[in-house]
């Protein structure tokens, strides 16, 4: 099994804290970037014929901002191109006010059947600080537009003044709009961004409030039903994100587009971050990657061990054994000595325990071998 | 060229730190022509990177050079250069013992210093001819006149002919070499008696073994002689002599008066230590040459490799520098926390800092040092006496009769505003105030002993920062004195970390264990769990800090394309780890150990 993801550079303006490959400027050249994704989707076909499609998510960006029919070309070129499976988690972002009833009509007539929102925070002046295009009120709108549909919903974590109370009114805006899926970030400022500034300048929460924020948030959506399955992501139960999954089972997707990344045959490999390059690429046959790397040996083990550790299921010891053909408790003696009292022990699984799901690099840390 | 000993003039220029030594010296040899002014670099002499850095000389360059004297006669000038610090006396006294005279460089803007003093007493001690020059004469604040009445009246040579010169921009520096005639006597000694050479420094090569840098007093050496020293049984043959010019340049021998190099596939640096004599085997003469003064390691400091395996090249890395550094001593070491070590002893806190850094930069190796103590003198309830450099070896208390530390006499010679803030701060140094004197109306000599400990930390930083950098300071050891002295220990999450513990004086435990633990708070990074610092003194807390667990280190989001970022993230880190070391559960910086100096700010 594998994931696609497709990348849509385009949106109408940027967020604050955007460091994204998304281009309010461009969007004029969405039609023919959508001409040569498709041929990038058949390219890529034909490079993996074998792979067998469950899962596909449409990101950006804001792949609502672009006209539908391109969306929709994208997922019949793909099934066209690929086998997918009948069942696929099919997931298109939205950002409210982008969003209209033939758009999500178009998005269902595909096979879209997931759809996650960008709300961020349920307060206005928050969201216009951050640059959004949409209010509390077009979220609500929006998920009404989409009343039964699998949902999913974006809500950040340290912005300016915030605290706990705010975000628990944020998350009960997403619940009143009927979400079933929450993903709650850390804001992370990135150098370049205008939010970067105000971090430089000690406006944002600090590692400790957040912490406490997100500690709380995550006793707030126990009571709601909802389960922590990563660090980041809540949902309620039978609504956890396949394709997302997937990467954490360090699972094969190939990624279209823009910067789209991939993990197929054991090579990771990147696309340009730039729009017209992309086109060039593909237009003239040529690779749009700028970086492959084949990892293996200790460098895989890590990563399985890496991503399997995000997860509240933890990682599969038996899974790890037949895949790398090892022995995990032989392997990694001394470090489980060392940090098994951050971690426990549940049959097969070895997880990192609930209070130190936000600590864990130090545990991760500890795997590497050098 | 005649070469006989009334042509040459063994010389070495003395000075306080910054008052010009190096740079006349490069004008020396620039005037001489042995470097042309196109092709010289900066300060010739100070040829080790550190020393061109930190702006001090260390060890001991020796030059040649040919003069053609105002009388029409050529002249044979060797020069040998001495380090500035006050912590390398030792290796002033070394080189003073090779010459006839030497060149008091003073600073026309800031008159005799103390280590203008301390470096004209060393001279004269060793019956040198004193020939003062007056330097940074085209300075705006230049007070030529007074520099020189000081000189006349703090030390008592005449001054009224000195050379007056800028050595930065040349101008007069011919006087200079005039006057190295005139006023430094030609070397005695006759090339018909027994050979004597003073050994004064010297290094190891790789290809000709050690090279013995020597001063020959009497006799002759040449390719062939057979030579031995008076501390050694052992014979060698000659197999290379030479001069420096200033680098190295065979010679066919070299003779009564002269400065240069013999080489004698000599293996080890024990054969031949610096200060020995070396005669010849044939024709032996019958005493050796008054020695050095051992030079005693003062301050004495735990060495460990980073990376613990690499043990056995920082024992390597330290018996290179030993071989032309007497003063430095090496044990063997062993910490709970660290490791195996070594503890080496330094003449100063400036000599362990440069001993530190030649590790670092020419081996390429990274060590931990921990803080420095001094040797104590401890008598035990058993009648016995022991003498402790490591605190990690003080007997329990229970054992301990009494203890002496090390004192020094100190001459503080500071502008008369600063002596209230200076009696302030050696107070707080458990000095004892012994004189003042009024050296003239700018100048005071304050006169105090104090404990060595209290000097080992911050005391000159504090000192020139009370005094806006005017006050300067020397030291001599004076012996020891009975204190009330404890170890203080500190616990890194309930266990003792021995690296870390210092001995302290009873009255002062409770401050420094306090400011210790705030430091440590300070440097230890914080980690998964919540870490206890606490002070002991005998398992008694006396001070105690916390450092938080953190809350948050995991990246918001790991999709697609954020596994190779995070791997990449996670390898830095794993880098930054390397410079930790894991004391039972707790990671420290390598540098905790050392920041635990910086703590005696007198708040």
């Amino acid at each position: 099994m594998a994931g696609i993801y497709v990348h849509v550079p385009f949106c109408k303006q940027k967020c604050t804290y955007c460091d994204f490959a998304s281009f309010p400027r461009e969007i004029g050249k969405a039609e023919s970037y959508f001409a040569c994704l498709y041929r990038e989707i058949e390219g890529r076909a034909k490079q993996y014929p074998s792979k067998i499609i469950d899962t596909i998510y449409i990101g950006g960006g804001t792949p609502s901002v672009v006209d539908a029919k391109f969306i929709a070309g994208a997922i019949r070129q793909i099934k066209k191109c690929f086998t997918v499976k009948k069942d696929a988690e099919i997931t298109i972002e939205l950002n409210p006010g982008t969003v209209d009833q033939d758009k999500i009509k178009t998005y269902k007539s595909v096979g879209i059947n997931r759809f996650s929102l960008g709300l961020q925070t349920g307060f206005d002046d928050q969201l216009k600080r951050l640059n959004r295009v949409h209010t509390a009120k077009d979220f609500l709108l929006c998920c009404n537009m989409l009343k039964g549909e699998n949902l999913s919903a974006d809500i950040l974590l340290g912005l300016h003044d915030q605290d706990l109370e705010q975000v628990k009114k944020s998350v009960d805006l997403a619940l009143a709009g009927g979400v079933k899926h929450l993903s709650v970030y850390a804001l992370t400022p990135e150098v370049g961004t205008p939010i970067y500034t105000d971090y430089l300048n000690g406006e944002l929460l600090s590692d400790d409030e957040v912490a406490d924020i997100y500690d709380g948030i995550r006793e707030y959506l126990k009571e709601k039903g909802f389960d922590r399955y990563e660090v980041s992501n809540f949902a309620k139960d039978g609504y956890y994100s396949k394709h997302n999954m997937n990467y954490w089972r360090r699972g094969e997707y190939i990624g279209v587009g823009v910067s789209a990344s991939s993990f197929c045959d054991g090579r990771r490999f990147t696309n340009t971050f730039s729009v017209d390059e992309y086109m060039n690429a593909v237009i003239y046959n040529k690779s749009p990657e700028i970086s492959s790397d084949v990892i293996e040996g200790d460098d895989a083990k890590f990563e399985f061990i890496m991503l399997a550790l995000r997860t509240t299921k933890g990682l599969n010891v038996k899974e790890y054994n037949k895949l790398f053909d090892a022995d995990f408790d032989i392997e990694y003696k001394t470090v489980l000595d060392k940090k098994m009292r951050f971690m426990e022990r549940d049959g097969e699984n070895l997880k990192i325990k609930d209070e130190y799901l936000y600590v864990q690099n130090d545990i991760i840390l500890a795997f590497m071998k050098n | 060229m005649s070469n006989s000993k009334e042509n040459v003039r063994n010389f070495c220029i003395v000075a306080h730190i910054d008052h010009g030594k190096s740079t006349l010296a490069d004008r020396l040899m620039e005037k001489t022509g042995q470097v042309s002014e196109r092709d010289m670099e900066e300060q010739l002499l100070d040829s080790m990177d550190l020393e061109r850095e930190r702006g001090i000389t260390i060890k001991l360059t020796p030059v040649r050079m040919f003069y053609k004297a105002k009388d029409g006669k050529e002249y044979v000038f060797n020069l040998i250069d001495t380090p500035g610090h006050v912590d390398f006396t030792y290796e002033v006294s070394r080189s003073l013992k090779a010459c006839e005279g030497a060149i008091l460089i003073v600073d026309a803007t800031q008159g005799v210093q103390a280590q203008t003093l301390a470096n004209a007493y060393l001279a004269i001690d060793n019956d040198l001819e004193i020939m003062p020059v007056i330097n940074k004469v085209d300075l705006a604040s230049a007070r030529p006149d007074e520099a020189a009445r000081e000189l006349e009246d703090i030390l008592g040579v005449d001054a009224s002919d000195a050379p007056r010169i800028s050595a930065k921009t040349g101008f007069n520096v011919e006087e200079v070499l005039e006057q190295i005639i005139t006023k430094i006597p030609a070397p005695k000694g006759s090339e018909s008696e027994p050979l004597k050479a003073l050994i004064f420094d010297s290094y190891y090569d790789n290809f000709k073994g050690v090279i013995c840098f020597v001063r020959i007093m009497d006799g002759e050496v040449k390719v062939g002689t057979k030579i031995k020293t008076f501390m050694s049984d052992k014979q060698f043959d000659v197999t290379e002599v030479g001069v420096f010019s200033p680098k190295m340049q065979v010679k066919d021998s070299l003779s009564a008066g002269e400065v240069g190099y013999i080489a004698a596939s000599i293996k080890s640096i024990e054969d031949t230590a610096v200060g020995d004599t070396i005669t010849s085997v044939d024709n032996p003469a019958k005493e050796p040459l008054s020695g050095y003064k051992k030079a005693l390691p003062m301050v004495f400091s735990g060495v460990f490799p980073l990376d613990g395996s690499k043990f056995n090249d920082l024992k390597d890395a330290l018996l290179k520098l030993k071989l032309n550094d007497a003063a430095l001593s090496i044990e063997p070491d062993n910490s709970a926390a660290l490791g195996f070590g070594f503890r080496c002893g330094f003449l100063g806190l400036l000599h362990m800092d440069v001993i530190q850094e030649r590790i670092e930069r020419e081996f390429d190796l990274e060590i931990i040092t921990t803080a420095p103590s001094v040797s104590y003198k401890v008598y035990k309830t058993d009648g016995t006496q022991m003498i402790i450099e490591n605190p990690t070896h003080l007997p329990p208390v229970t054992e301990i009769d009494y203890m002496e530390e090390p004192v020094i006499n100190a001459s503080i010679f500071t502008p008369p505003d600063y002596v209230g803030p200076i009696m302030e701060l050696c107070q707080y140094k458990r000095g004892v105030y012994k004189d003042m004197v009024y050296l003239d109306k700018t100048r005071v000599e304050l006169k105090y002993t104090l404990p060595l400990n209290e000097i080992i930390y911050d005391f000159f930083d504090s000192l020139k920062s009370r005094t806006k950098g005017y006050a300067s300071f020397d030291y001599e050891i004076s012996g020891y004195q009975r204190s009330d002295l404890v170890k203080l220990d500190m616990l890194l999450n309930g266990d003792i970390c021995d690296a870390l513990s210092i001995i302290v004086h009873k009255d002062k435990a409770y401050e420094r264990g306090r400011q210790i633990a705030e430091k440590l708070k300070d440097v230890i990074p914080r980690q998964m769990f919540e870490i206890p610092i606490q002070a002991a003194v005998g398992g008694k807390i006396i001070a105690r800090e916390t450092v938080k667990a953190y809350r948050k280190d995991v990246l918001a989001k790991c999709y697609g394309g954020d596994v190779t970022r995070k791997k990449k993230l996670l390898e830095k880190q794993k880098e930054g780890k390397k410079k930790m070391r894991s004391i039972g559960t707790v990671e420290i910086p390598s540098e905790a150990f050392i920041s635990i100096l910086k703590t005696d700010n007198d708040r």
